[in-house]
């Protein structure tokens, strides 16, 4: 039997046909064992389907109440998260510090002399926008003439006296 | 003082048809109703998907919330039983994703030529004893995830082909072709306790 002569069949059983197709469906099925043998199954099968739903057990999901706190509980506004706020506050204040951070650091950057470069062949304010202030030192040219005469680099001369 | 209505009474249908214009409009009452004409029918068809009594329970909650969030979206009154199960059917496939379990699409093809071989059903295997209850569950189990859902949309929850269509997401005749597979792979099962029960 094809899947659409069972659904007919099917359709007949439920009432579902107009006067005309169950009249039509009903005079082939009367004189046909295949649509017999499969109208029987039908049957049997509705009538099985129909006992198992007077079964049911009673369940905590059938009764109203439950689901009717759960409604309220959706549609209820939603309390003040305090600590979220909080947890954003903290995360937002980190943000900013690193922000802040990288952008003095870009600021500040210069290029650094290398150790053989003299002193005064490289002046590391000359080259750099002069955004930040700085303090010049007075005795930069001397400190650069002397350089200058003992062929040497004193910005490695180390800041605590030698012992 | 008892009130007399003239005419026949108003059916269920007409009823629910009110009934959902007053739930739409906020009435707890009228919501209520249609919860309790629809919840075990709803419940019944998360159970044997689910084939677990406690997450079909979870599930049927869920979805009468859905379902009463989006009562607006309804447009046809006469399809709310379908609705319903159309929703309950997509909270059943999204508890199976969350839970990251695939659902396997089996080979059928030994299906084909049982029909000529069953035996006719007698009055006396109407009857549904435990027995055959718990055969019938058993056989349930053994079909195909989707292919189970169409037939017991039909068998049990008694939507037209279409409606079972349109909650699927398939054409007509796919649900008439998928359902005809499922009885004969469910009546193969059933064969050999029918027709000769003592």
């Amino acid at each position: 039997m094809s899947a659409c002569r069972e659904a007919e069949l099917d359709a007949l059983l439920a009432g579902e046909l107009s006067p005309e197709d169950t009249a039509r469906v009903h005079a082939h099925a009367s004189a046909c064992p295949a649509c017999q043998h499969a109208l029987a199954w039908l049957r049997a099968e509705r009538g099985w389907m129909a006992q198992r739903a007077r079964r049911l057990p009673e369940r905590p999901a059938l009764d109203f109440t439950a689901l009717e706190a759960r409604l309220r509980k959706r549609e209820a506004p939603p309390a003040p998260r305090r600590l979220e706020w909080l947890y954003w506050g903290r995360m937002l204040t980190a943000a900013t510090a690193v922000v802040a951070f990288v952008l003095l650091g870009t600021l500040q950057v210069t290029r650094i002399p290398s150790a053989d470069e003299p002193w005064s062949q490289h002046d590391p304010f000359a080259a750099a926008p002069r955004t930040v202030e700085w303090c010049d030192d007075p005795s930069r040219e001397a400190v650069a003439a002397l350089e200058a005469r003992v062929g040497a680099c004193l910005v490695a001369t180390p800041l605590l006296p030698l012992r | 003082m008892k009130m007399v209505l003239a005419g026949a009474p108003p059916s269920d249908t007409d009823r629910e048809r009110t009934l959902l214009r007053r739930a739409r409009t906020g009435d707890p009452a009228a919501f209520r109703w249609l919860f309790e004409r629809h919840a075990s029918g709803v419940w019944r068809f998360l159970r044997d998907s689910m084939r677990d009594e406690a997450a079909a329970d979870e599930a049927t909650q869920e979805t009468f919330v859905r379902a009463h969030a989006r009562l607006g979206t309804l447009r046809d009154d006469d399809r709310l039983g379908a609705w319903l199960l159309g929703i309950a059917r997509r909270v059943y496939l999204e508890s199976l994703r969350q839970r990251g379990v695939h659902v396997d699409v089996e080979d059928d093809a030994h299906a084909s030529h049982v029909e000529a071989v069953l035996p006719t059903p007698t009055p006396e295997d109407l009857l549904l004893d435990r027995e055959m209850e718990g055969l019938l569950a058993g056989a349930l189990r053994t079909l195909r995830e989707d292919r189970r859902a169409a037939l017991l949309l039909r068998i049990d929850h008694g939507l037209p082909y279409e409606e079972i269509a349109s909650v699927m997401g398939w054409s007509l005749q796919k649900v008439k072709n998928e359902i005809h597979r499922a009885r004969l792979q469910l009546r193969e099962q059933l064969a050999a306790h029918i027709g000769g029960r003592p």
